[in-house]
């Protein structure tokens, strides 16, 4: 309130106010660092709502993503296009589900989209193989990949269809108290 | 865009009737989504949607009422005051980039040690403010007597004994200081209280001492135990069935908030070394399941040998420090050496770093489970601690209580204690001081002249056996457990070194400095992490019993030990507990006197417990109902899926003969294209057949 700044209208700011966790300080933050990231694409005027993408490779050379197995799949869930590219509000997007005040269902629905690795909106067995591999860079054995996938399969699915559905995954993550720390940072801005 | 195609359909929806069923399903789900309560920041779906969203609830033209203007206005106030109050927080939240660094380069269950550190250091600094405004204050403003020992009228005592003239000044001054000589007559310790005779109309001193105490340590355990019930809630509801163990494992065990290329290679080798082991787990499970009832039987007793076995090696550790006690408090006075003076601590330090290895050891000779392992040791290391320092307590009250208020000194002599000097409140403070000094400066001993040496000699020098020694590893659970015992000590001493919270808050604030530069350069981190939940409900639970091991001697001595006659606030009654059925004598009328005397008396009590047990009852009858519930609906789901895909099937097989172009299988991926992405978070996208009741979340 009473700050100049020229780089969005005040309705824009409400707008992002009232559909994020962030007040206007934040936002601007955060504009300043999508514009760090590409400066020579991002406009710092956005009243006029320019359509802008920074693509992928960019996003994940941020410290936040560098060493996170799950970069690509991170900004590929939150873009418009499925590609990885982030629009300014996908940007948004992305960090207020990051950031902590963000409830459990919300970072859940998206971890869910994270590790659905096909999009067909179920985490089948596949998904599985390809998330134990990110996670443990090839240390298990092939079979104990597959023991793992397995016992994942019979702990999880509920309703006994061999891949695991929203609801499944909800159920199971509702039990794991742990499930706070993933899809979190605390990071200042 | 997508999301404007959207906005005409829905615009156009009043017009037209809708073309397909898949546009009535869209429709539905769309006014499902508009009139869910959830805040517009919740909902899963892109910034453009949520707008869309944001217009349909309320759209602009409209006018709301006054009410709802109100709550809105309001609703943005209270936003911003959250915001500030929460900016403010964060200036006073000390530490946080140094939290922060240490969570990036090591992960957050190391992290969890350093912020119970500061949770104990503002648990202390909160006791001193409330002792010193309960206390303090109130002593100085009513211009007490100056502290120091009473004149003794009634017994010829000789003068103190002259220290020893071969001691510079200098020496003897830091070693009174250490031994806690020196600051005994200030308000360090219990024997410089003084106040005059109790009254109706002045603040009770000697009560706000006596209930200080007791209100902190209440405050604490309510603190705790309102913490460690969070976290019990998730693990312990319900049974090992239904606990996903190795599928919470892949999906939650990423840390987000590492940022260094080493210490996610450390994550994920320890990832996959959780996951072996759960598969051993696993195996091992299974060949338990196939033993025979004789080899049942061997394991069971080799298991109870072997705790046998280390319980006996625990009361010889504990008896060992009841003998240094005893034999140290024989020759208190003399300022001999260093060695006698600290033995107790010497002897309590030793007991506790050699009983973990040994323990270790012990247990490793027996194959069990790596799990069960590290809880064995862990659980008697626990044991050891806490028990070392009941005993310390112990047997110093021993000493004190036998020697004190006795008419016939003869025997109380050797041991120092006679009616003329001691105050045996001060000599148990004295000690408890000297035991907080030596931890501490232990802590640093072993952070400078071991671990530092040791890293130093492991990066110069090559050979097998440096390699093989490499660098200290950063063990969480023992790091807890001496800063645990370190607030126990604390603890015990607040009746009788009410400053010390104020002394133990100066010495964590050190300590979290030596420990973060201990970690960063000279530490490695240990092959198994620390999970972050698992390790914030051990370490309640062990601040825990460490809090019911100080209350217990603390609530025995004010019940029942008459207190020494010549020092301190309690010197004419026979218990420290009998001031406050004077207070209330003096201050309160008869009848509000029969109300607190009702509240004491077993007529209270006993409807009080018969009501708790017939609670506890039905509580356990209502979680062993959900159990029951929770199985038979699992089942009812099954069943339901299985029916949905069947009926899924026919209906496929019957469009299919009868030659419809439109296909209703579940949509390809690639046909979603033409929809908003965003707006199927994880459920079948509308199109597909399905009844509402089935994936209606019911939110």
């Amino acid at each position: 309130m009473g700050n100049k700044q020229t780089i969005f209208t005040d309705e824009q700011l409400d707008n992002y106010q009232d559909c994020s966790f962030f007040n206007r300080n934040d936002i601007l933050k955060l504009h300043a660092r999508y514009y760090e990231l590409a400066p020579n694409i991002v406009p710092m005027d956005y009243r006029k709502n320019p359509i802008v993408t920074v693509p992928m490779s960019v996003i994940i050379q941020m410290p936040e993503f560098k060493e996170n197995p799950f970069k690509e799949r991170i900004v590929a869930s939150f873009s418009e296009d499925g590609e990885g590219n982030l629009t300014f509000n996908d940007f948004v997007d992305m960090f207020s589900v990051l950031c902590e005040s963000a409830p459990r269902e919300l970072k859940a629905s998206y971890a869910f989209k994270i590790y659905d690795f096909n999009n067909d909106n179920f985490i089948c067995k596949k998904d599985l193989e390809l998330t134990l591999a990110r996670l443990t860079k090839s240390e298990l054995e092939e079979e104990e990949v597959i023991l793992v996938c397995d016992k994942v399969i019979e702990e999880a699915d509920l309703d006994g269809d061999g891949k695991l559905s929203y609801a499944d995954f909800e159920d199971m993550i509702a039990k794991s108290p742990d499930f706070l720390r993933v899809l979190y940072r605390s990071w200042p801005i | 865009m997508a999301s404007f195609l959207l906005r005409q359909r829905s615009t156009q929806s009043d017009l037209e009737p809708p073309e397909s069923l898949g546009e009535v399903l869209w429709e539905e789900e769309v006014e499902r989504i508009c009139s869910t309560k959830v805040a517009l920041q919740a909902l899963p779906y892109a910034m453009m949607d949520k707008r869309l969203i944001r217009h349909l609830r309320e759209p602009d033209g409209v006018k709301t009422s006054f009410w709802e203007q109100w709550k809105k206005k309001w609703q943005r106030v209270h936003q911003q005051f959250l915001d500030v109050s929460h900016r403010l927080m964060g200036i006073f939240g000390l530490w946080k980039t140094d939290l922060y660094e240490i969570g990036g380069l090591f992960g957050t269950g190391i992290q969890s040690y350093f912020t119970f550190l500061r949770f104990l250091m503002v648990l202390n600094l909160l006791t001193f403010l409330l002792t010193s405004s309960l206390v303090l204050l109130p002593l100085a403003w009513l211009h007490s007597p100056e502290p120091g020992p009473a004149l003794n009228t009634s017994y010829h005592c000789p003068t103190s004994r002259e220290p020893q003239p071969d001691l510079s000044r200098i020496h003897l001054h830091l070693w009174d200081v250490f031994t806690g000589r020196a600051l005994s007559n200030t308000y360090l310790f219990y024997g410089s209280y003084r106040m005059g005779p109790e009254s109706d109309s002045q603040y009770s001193v000697r009560l706000a001492y006596l209930l200080s105490p007791l209100t902190c340590l209440l405050l604490c355990f309510c603190g705790t135990v309102r913490r460690m019930v969070k976290g019990l809630l998730h693990k312990r509801l319900l049974s090992r069935d239904y606990r996903p163990r190795l599928s919470s494992k892949v999906f939650v065990s990423w840390d987000f908030c590492i940022r260094s290329r080493e210490a996610a290679t450390i994550k994920q080798h320890s990832i996959s070394n959780e996951f072996k082991i759960e598969l051993q787990e696993e195996q091992r499970t299974l060949q338990m399941q196939q033993q025979t009832r004789k080899q049942r039987a061997r394991q069971l007793l080799s298991y109870v040998g072997l705790n046998m076995i280390i319980g006996l090696l625990v009361v010889g550790g504990i008896s060992a420090i009841y003998w240094a006690t005893k034999f140290s408090q024989n020759y208190k006075d003399e300022s001999l050496s260093l060695l006698l003076q600290y033995m107790s601590p010497g002897v309590i330090s030793l007991v506790n770093n050699l009983g973990p290895l040994l323990f270790g050891f012990l247990v490793q000779l027996e194959n069990y489970p790596p799990n069960t392992e590290i809880n064995l040791t862990l659980f008697w290391c626990v044991v050891l601690k806490l028990s070392s320092l009941g005993m310390f307590l112990f047997s110093l009250r021993q000493q004190a209580v036998l020697c004190s208020g006795r008419s016939d000194h003869s025997s109380c002599e050797p041991h120092g204690y006679n009616q003329c000097d001691q105050c045996w409140e001060n000599s148990v403070g004295q000690e408890l001081y000297k035991l907080s000094i030596f931890d501490f400066f232990l802590m640093l001993a072993f952070a400078f002249l071991i671990t530092l040496p040791r890293r130093l000699l492991v990066d110069h020098l090559s050979g097998q056996f440096w390699v093989w020694l490499g660098r200290e590893e950063f063990l969480v659970p023992k790091n807890v457990l001496d800063i645990v015992a370190g607030q126990t000590i604390t603890w015990m001493g607040l009746f009788y070194c009410p400053l010390l919270p104020l002394l133990t808050s100066i010495f964590i604030f050190f300590t979290f400095y030596v420990k973060k530069y201990t970690l960063l350069r000279n530490c490695r981190p240990s092959p198994r992490l620390f999970q972050a939940s698992s390790a914030t409900f051990f370490f309640q639970l062990v601040l825990l019993l460490g809090l019911l091991v100080a209350s217990v001697p603390l609530l025995y001595v004010i019940s029942s030990i008459p207190s020494s006659v010549n020092c301190g606030l309690f010197s004419n009654y026979s218990a420290p507990w009998q001031v406050v059925p004077e207070a209330m004598a003096l201050r309160l009328s008869p009848s509000a006197q029969k109300v607190f005397y009702y509240f004491g008396s077993n007529t209270f009590w006993y409807p009080i417990l018969i009501l708790l047990s017939l609670t506890l009852t039905v509580c356990l009858s209502q979680s062993g109902a959900n159990k029951r519930a929770i199985k038979g609906l699992r089942r009812q789901l099954l069943w339901q899926v299985r029916e949905k895909w069947h009926l899924v099937e026919d209906l496929s097989r019957l469009l299919q003969e009868s030659g419809g172009s439109d296909s209703w299988g579940p949509e390809s991926p690639s046909s979603r294209s033409s929809r908003p992405r965003s707006f199927c978070p994880g459920f079948p996208c509308p199109g597909s057949p399905r009844s509402r009741s089935f994936m209606d979340p019911g939110k």
